[in-house]
């Protein structure tokens, strides 16, 4: 047996599934090799993003990049390779205090792709994109070389990489600053929305808090359109907790993990049981408004508590689709693109609904700007396509834009806004896709 | 602790899952022929446990300097040294390659074995974990040089527990099977019958925890091996394994 690492890869959606060469080494002569040898490299993390984003014909995996470098406790600042995930961030910071400035909505994304993606949080109203706390990271580039790149030195790399999908080169280390808590747990409020009025007025309402989001039911039609329940929280300090949280307020109780065992068959997920889970997961909450306290887990990553929920889409896969709009036509936009949905019958399981604030305009290649932004999943189907069609219609006719990080068969338009990426060695599939056009 | 291998994805695994586990080690030896990488697992292991390592490098087709390893003292040996080679088709008769399978998996190897196995036998006390393969179970023509090697090895793993039996040092034969490691990165491997580093690191533990004498990492490969074993050789020679 002679290896010749051919393999099917796929992302988290399961869609698209390719075979192709993926390769994954810990030392740094070899990547070298790999990188020289290789035209259209493309570096893959953990393989959380949706669609074929860090799919290529070369696939270099930075799951051996994965060693803790340094972690200065006095000052919050932590240095690890690029493989690391978040969720290993945490186990070594929480205890200590720290926590992540900007986490997306899975812990198991590793920090190379957190910057690949400049992923964003429930937070980017008030803190803003991963990248902002981001103080150094190494780079290697089209011919081997690792540079490193920070603000002051090769700042033209550092800013073209953040968000950049991987297409500057292959993030090894990166150094970044963590966050202060006094505790594991964040004081929540949730509030029922009627409608999506009520919904953007609750939004605006909570510019002053630290984390918001909203998950809304995205079958609803007429008045009841953009039914939905807002999240707020705070990290909560010690001498807010109730009493039985105060004993270890850093250190959460191990929990357990259910694993979906098998792909779910494809009749399981439809417009019923869809329409049934919505409205249990709205009736669910009785009161109009609820304030607790809750472990960090439970807020920020409550699908991490599920390994492999991809599974429920069964083995066709699904896509996400991330949207911004901006805030002044953000109101009408979200209403036709949830008519849309809920005339398709197609509805997504989980639709989560953000306020994006002020985006850092150094941060050229970042997804966010301030908006409205809609995340949504669908189950890949033969209806889909002309789904996103009529959606990315809409998005481009309200001046919005898809994020790159979930994206797999968006109008080409609304996708290829990154800039200064040209660079023949590292090319991802879908940068192909998109410069293609097709 | 000591560790030959260290570069080992599963050294590395077991290593993690002891700290995890809340074992404390007053210094881990880090035995490599690759002080890069293996440096940066130290510091690793510093920033996540706060646990002190030295490294030290040991190349095993050289020269070995023993004096170097006089001040070092331990309990816990565990050996996860090993060097596939080619395969058959490739490399049955280039004897360079059969001579480097041979020393890094058995004949140089041992020698170093036995000069830590000794230290314990001196303490009387101490445990012993030895990766050996399933490979050696039987041989087979697709490499055999690499089985017949751990083969021995395995054998010395079953002579060393006896011997060190009444002297209270516990010997333990792992027999991963296919492992998702560096060694077999490429080969196109049933998922069901590979176990990854961290899967084979928690095995090991709990036979090391129950002082097993030896351990297949998935409970497939005894099923398996038992079968190959068993099959007899007027077939089994006429078999493509």
């Amino acid at each position: 047996m002679k290896p010749n690492f051919i393999q099917k890869v796929t992302n988290w959606g399961n869609f698209p599934i390719v075979e192709k060469e993926m390769r994954s080494e810990d030392s740094f002569r070899k990547i070298k090799d790999f990188v020289l040898d290789h035209n259209e490299v493309i570096a893959r993390g953990n393989g959380r993003c949706y669609g074929d984003a860090s799919l290529g014909e070369h696939i270099f995996s930075t799951k051996k990049l994965n060693k803790f470098i340094s972690f200065d406790r006095l000052n919050g600042v932590i240095e690890c390779e690029s493989g690391v995930l978040l969720s290993e961030v945490l186990e070594i910071s929480v205890p200590q205090g720290y926590f992540l400035y900007v986490t997306p909505g899975t812990k198991f994304v590793s920090v190379g792709g957190a910057i690949a993606s400049d992923v964003h949080g429930k937070n980017h109203h008030a803190e803003g994109c991963f990248s902002e706390y981001v103080i150094e990271f190494t780079l290697m580039n089209e011919r081997g070389e690792i540079i490193k790149c920070s603000r002051e030195e090769n700042s033209d790399k550092f800013w073209a990489t953040i968000g950049g999908m991987g297409l500057t080169g292959i993030i090894l280390t990166i150094k970044f600053k963590l966050k202060n808590i006094e505790s594991a747990y964040i004081r929540q409020e949730s509030i029922k929305a009627e409608n999506l009025d009520e919904i953007f007025r609750l939004f605006e309402e909570s510019e002053s808090w630290t984390y918001t989001v909203a998950w809304i039911d995205c079958l609803q039609k007429g008045k009841d359109i953009g039914r939905s329940i807002l999240m707020r929280g705070e990290h909560a300090f010690q001498h807010e907790l109730p009493q039985n949280l105060t004993k270890n307020p850093l250190r959460l109780k191990k929990k357990l993990e259910p694993t979906v065992p098998f792909y779910f068959p494809n009749f399981v997920l439809n417009s019923l049981t869809v329409k049934i889970f919505n409205w249990l997961y709205y009736k669910k909450q009785s009161k109009k408004e609820v304030k607790s306290f809750i472990d960090y887990e439970t807020f920020f990553y409550p699908l991490d508590a599920v390994n492999e929920w991809n599974k429920i889409y069964g083995k066709s896969g699904f896509i996400q689709y991330q949207m911004v709009i901006p805030k002044e036509t953000g109101r009408e936009g979200m209403k036709k693109i949830l008519e849309t949905i809920a005339n398709s019958g197609n509805g997504s399981f989980l639709a989560v609904l953000k306020l994006f604030g002020k985006n850092n305009p150094q941060a050229y290649n970042s997804f966010p700007f301030e908006g409205y932004t809609l995340a949504l999943d669908f189950k890949v189907n033969s209806k889909l396509k002309k789904l996103v069609a009529q959606l990315d219609e809409i998005v481009q006719e309200f001046g919005g834009r898809i994020y790159l990080t979930k994206d797999s068969m968006s109008k080409s338009s609304l996708t290829n806004y990154l800039k200064n990426i040209q660079n023949p060695k590292f090319v991802s599939l879908q940068h192909k896709r998109i410069i293609n056009n097709n | 602790m000591i560790v030959l291998g260290s570069t080992s994805e599963v050294a590395q695994a077991f290593i993690e899952k002891a700290l995890q586990e809340g074992e404390k080690f007053e210094r881990i030896y880090l035995f490599t022929s690759n002080k890069e990488t293996t440096e940066r697992f130290a510091r690793h292991i510093d920033v996540k446990f706060l646990q002190q390592s030295k490294v030290i490098e040991l190349d095993l087709t050289k020269e070995i300097d023993y004096n170097k390893f006089d001040s070092i003292n331990s309990n816990l040996l565990f050996c996860a040294t090993g060097y596939l080679g080619e395969g058959t088709e490739e490399g049955l008769y280039d004897n360079k390659n059969t001579e480097r399978i041979i020393d890094i998996n058995y004949s140089k190897l041992v020698p170093v074995m036995n000069y830590f196995a000794q230290k314990f036998e001196s303490r009387r006390s101490g445990t012993i974990i030895g990766l050996s393969s399933v490979a050696g179970d039987r041989g087979r023509q697709s490499n055999f040089i690499y089985g017949s090697a751990k083969a021995a090895f395995t054998a010395y793993l079953s002579g060393l527990r006896n011997y060190l039996f009444d002297k209270k040092v516990h010997v333990l034969t792992i027999k991963p099977g296919f492992m998702a490691t560096k060694m077999t990165e490429g080969l196109p491997l049933n998922p069901k019958l590979t176990a990854t580093p961290k899967q084979a690191a928690a095995c090991i533990y709990k036979a090391y925890k129950k002082q097993k004498n030896t351990a297949y990492v998935l409970p497939v490969w005894g099923i398996i091996m038992m079968i190959i074993r068993n099959i007899p050789e007027f077939i089994f020679k006429k078999l493509k394994l």
